[in-house]
């Protein structure tokens, strides 16, 4: 097992104008791991996963992805080296299928020639079997599969969490970054998520950054967690190390909850 | 696959016994349709597709008509050579006015297609060594295979398979991964992009597939009308494109047909009310923006019809 | 002979910061962008025409019936169009407000007519010498009245609850209302009020510019006007107006007179891709 971190954020500060979103905030996520960034709200979690996906640029600081450094490159070249997200509001494609949003992803891999398209002719449609095979197997492994002919709009909301994590392997990546994903969901869903998460960990390697409040997904499956605050990282370590610690415990109750917490 | 092998034989016996059945002024209109059909599908394709607003139709439209005339006036290049010629040059136009989608959208993308058709509007006029200036240019007569083709029952034998093959293309193309994209583009720019789609080269290209289209159109055009005059293309006609667009449905490749044919038609409807042609066109389209945005060709039939000849050919 | 060009020019852009002014009223009390106000300007003209050929009316009292009309103009644009688009996507709005510019202008050519009407002049047209250089009457009628609306507007805006309210209620419908602000109500009195501002720059513009029908394209410079100064600041509008109007001058003179549109258009372009929100405008951000 390699020493080197799939993912490293070094010292990336992010500003808006007068605003710090992110403020030398470092992080490193090891191969095979599931890290969770955790922080109370506006504390610079979604804009981390913002810069790591190249939809934001970094003031200052580097992410560097397999050693390789992501600055500059544009989201959509960032996703072909292997990172995917999902969002904290869906931006699913409403009028398409469940189908066809996570087909968009595969797209690319089995793309025929523009001319094969413009005559449907045995390429095309080749390629169109190919990839709505390996759409409806994703589709099944999040749930969905009686899904597939429905509108993406108008599935309940539960279903539009797990369409939007099929849609994000279907780009077959290394990376898996997850905007609040349990927020919303019964308890029972949770673990029915904690338990894909895990498996999309063991059977396919994937290593997952996900940010959430949900204690019940984080202290779950987490190997590792970031604190963040107000874009400062406050803490860090295992569940057990950030649950006890003092700077997090003043960061969610604030200093005379952590007082009376004993800290 | 029974459905489409009838439906094909029945329009090409349709087009063949045409000329033998109608007038020569119903085929010119047949011409017309087709002719604005394919510079209405260029902005079915960029704006309604890819949801991007373009006011450059007319100004691809005149590039292509005046193109592939000053080709074949000066240097004697005939027209049906000439006009793919411009049509692929004019889609590089197309495709290079697209990547400014990097900077700009919404608005600002619609002020400046409208800048970029008066640019080459004015620039039509004052270039009067070639073009004939505001006084416009004769379109020299369209020769193919030694025929000379100048009415519009003989224009139809190249008009009206040409946009047929052409609308057959970009129907297929929707209903491929490429169309699949443009449609993600349109719903969410950002998702599409962090899923792997280069959204500005797919923006470009749509905008390039317009510029294509539309030169076509106006290639075509051209020796239907034997006359090319600056002031047709200004602004103001490229809403007109945007008007039949709307009005059609800009969904699908049928909503250009059905735009044109509606527009086409509607000045012998107006017999006697020739000068308020114009005010009926705008009123159609206030109309259908506010009461059907999604066009005539978002009505039952016409998509049952489709979704019946796409079922055939889906790969399910 | 510089100077004499400048003087000139200013006429010129006063006529683009009239127009661009009611382009940055729209946006900033409303977040639409109104594709079609230079045919409403012409329009306002020409309803000074019908008025006096329908009922017979000298000038002046044409004019009071030309503004009562597009009182009721604009309030039929926003209750019949834009209110019930509210929530339309933005390219059936951008449609919108060009199908009202069409409509407009294809009714003025089927009324009264495709060719040029005369329209006389409020102040003199003859040329006055002041300090060596002439200058037309009529023309700082123009200049006048756009600054005296751009202070107008701008106090409005800045200096009073009710300009703060449209302010508000354009950044944030759901909050201005939950204090309290009806938000139609606000859009309805900016969407009258652009349009009362339209019938004025008709008025004072069309004996300039000769009043036909397609007039209107001057719309496309009232916005070029507005994009230069930033389009959402009113100062920015009057300020790009002049500026537009002064290089188009110096364009024409130094470069060529027949090309001077184009580079107008230009102009256009350019400060749309290096510098969208103009001289005095701000960028918006987007927050995903």
């Amino acid at each position: 097992m390699s020493d080197t971190p799939l993912l490293n954020a070094e010292n990336v500060t992010v500003q808006f104008g007068g605003v710090i979103a992110l403020d030398r905030v470092s992080a490193a996520v090891a191969r095979g791991a599931i890290h969770a960034v955790i922080g109370p709200n506006g504390a610079g979690k979604s804009t981390l996963l913002n810069v790591v996906t190249g939809l934001y640029q970094p003031s200052s600081g580097n992410v560097s992805f397999e050693g390789q450094s992501l600055g500059g490159m544009a989201p959509h070249r960032i996703n072909r080296m292997g990172i995917a997200r999902t969002f904290q509001n869906t931006e699913l494609f409403g009028e398409m299928t469940a189908l066809e949003n996570v087909l968009i992803g595969l797209d690319r891999r089995h793309a025929c020639h523009p001319l094969d398209a413009a005559l449907h002719d045995g390429g095309w449609r080749r390629s169109e079997i190919a990839a709505r095979r390996e759409a409806r197997q994703l589709l099944s492994l999040v749930g969905l599969a009686e899904d597939e002919g429905n509108l993406a709009a108008a599935l309940p909301f539960g279903k539009q969490r797990r369409l939007e994590i099929a849609r994000a392997l279907a780009t077959e990546p290394k990376l898996l970054l997850l905007d609040e994903p349990a927020a919303g969901l019964r308890a029972a869903e949770i673990e029915v998520l904690n338990r894909v998460l895990l498996d999309l960990r063991s059977e396919r390697g994937i290593t997952i950054l996900v940010i959430d409040h949900v204690m019940a997904l984080v202290m779950a499956i987490s190997d590792r967690i970031s604190v963040l605050n107000f874009g400062r990282k406050i803490a860090e370590g295992t569940p057990a190390e950030v649950r006890s610690a003092p700077a997090v415990i003043e960061a969610y109750l604030g200093e005379k909850g952590a007082h009376a917490f004993g800290a | 696959m029974l459905a489409r092998s009838l439906f094909a034989m029945v329009a090409a016996l349709a087009f063949l016994a045409a000329p033998h059945v109608l007038a020569e002024f119903h085929l010119f209109q047949i011409c017309l349709i087709a002719g604005t059909a394919l510079v209405v599908l260029g902005l079915v394709v960029v704006t309604g597709f890819a949801g991007q607003i373009s006011l450059a139709q007319a100004a691809f439209v005149a590039l292509g008509g005046y193109g592939s005339a000053i080709l074949a006036t000066r240097w004697g290049f005939p027209l049906w050579a000439g006009i793919p010629v411009v049509a692929v040059a004019v889609s590089v136009v197309g495709f290079l006015l697209g990547q400014m989608t990097l900077r700009v959208s919404g608005h600002y993308l619609a002020l400046v297609t409208m800048a970029v058709t008066a640019i080459v509007q004015i620039a039509l006029i004052y270039s009067d060594s070639i073009t004939g200036g505001a006084a416009g240019m004769p379109v020299p007569t369209f020769e193919i295979f030694g025929y000379a083709l100048s009415t519009g029952g003989q224009l139809y034998y190249v008009i009206v398979p040409v946009t047929a093959a052409l609308f057959l293309a970009v129907h297929n193309l929707n209903r491929s991964h490429y169309g699949r994209a443009l449609a993600a583009i349109r719903q969410s720019e950002t998702a599409a992009e962090l899923m792997g789609l280069n959204v500005l080269r797919y923006k470009a290209a749509a905008f390039g597939a317009s510029g294509f289209l539309g030169a076509i159109g106006g290639g075509l055009l051209a020796p239907l009308s034997t006359y090319l005059d600056p002031a047709q293309f200004g602004i103001t006609h490229s809403v007109y494109f945007l008007a039949v667009a709307v009005v059609g449905g800009m969904a699908s490749p049928l909503g250009a047909l059905v735009g044109s044919t509606i527009f086409v038609f509607l000045p012998d409807f107006l017999q006697g009310f020739q000068s308020y042609l114009g005010l009926v066109f705008a009123l159609l389209l206030l109309g259908f923006i506010v009461l059907r945005p999604n066009g005539l060709a978002s009505f039952n039939l016409p998509r049952a019809l489709s979704s019946a000849l796409a079922r055939t050919g889906d790969g399910r | 002979m510089l100077a004499q060009l400048l003087v000139s020019s200013i006429t010129a852009g006063a006529v683009y910061a009239l127009v661009a002014l009611g382009f940055v009223l729209i946006y900033k009390g409303t977040g639409v962008v109104h594709f079609g106000y230079g045919d409403q300007v012409t329009f306002g003209a020409y309803l000074v025409l019908i008025a006096q050929a329908l009922f017979g009316l000298p000038f002046w009292p044409a004019v009071v019936v030309a503004l009562a009309a597009s009182v009721l103009l604009g309030a039929l644009i926003y209750g019949g169009l834009m209110w019930p688009l509210r929530r339309a996507s933005l390219l059936a709005q951008i449609i919108a407000s060009l199908a009202v510019g069409t409509v407009l202008r294809e009714f003025v050519r089927a009324y009264m007519g495709p060719s040029a009407w005369p329209f006389p002049f409020l102040l003199s047209p003859a040329p006055v010498a002041v300090f060596g250089v002439f200058v037309v009457p009529a023309n700082l009628a123009i200049v006048g009245v756009s600054l005296g609306v751009l202070a107008l507007l701008f106090l409005l805006f800045e200096r009073t609850f009710y300009g703060r309210a449209i302010m508000a209620a354009c950044d944030n419908r759901i909050g201005a209302s939950l204090i309290g602000i009806q938000v139609s109500m606000v859009f309805l009195a900016i969407w009258i009020l652009s349009s009362v501002l339209a019938t004025v720059a008709g008025v004072l513009v069309a004996p300039l510019l000769t009043l036909s029908p397609d007039m209107g394209l001057i719309g496309i410079k009232g916005f070029t006007a507005a994009v230069l100064g930033g389009f959402n600041s009113l100062p920015g509008a009057v300020i790009g107006g002049i500026l537009l109007g002064v290089l188009e001058a110096l364009a024409g003179a130094y470069v060529s007179s027949a090309l001077k549109d184009m580079i107008s258009y230009g102009i256009l372009i350019a400060v749309v891709l290096v510098r969208p929100q103009g001289l005095l405008g701000v960028l918006a951000m987007k927050k995903v």
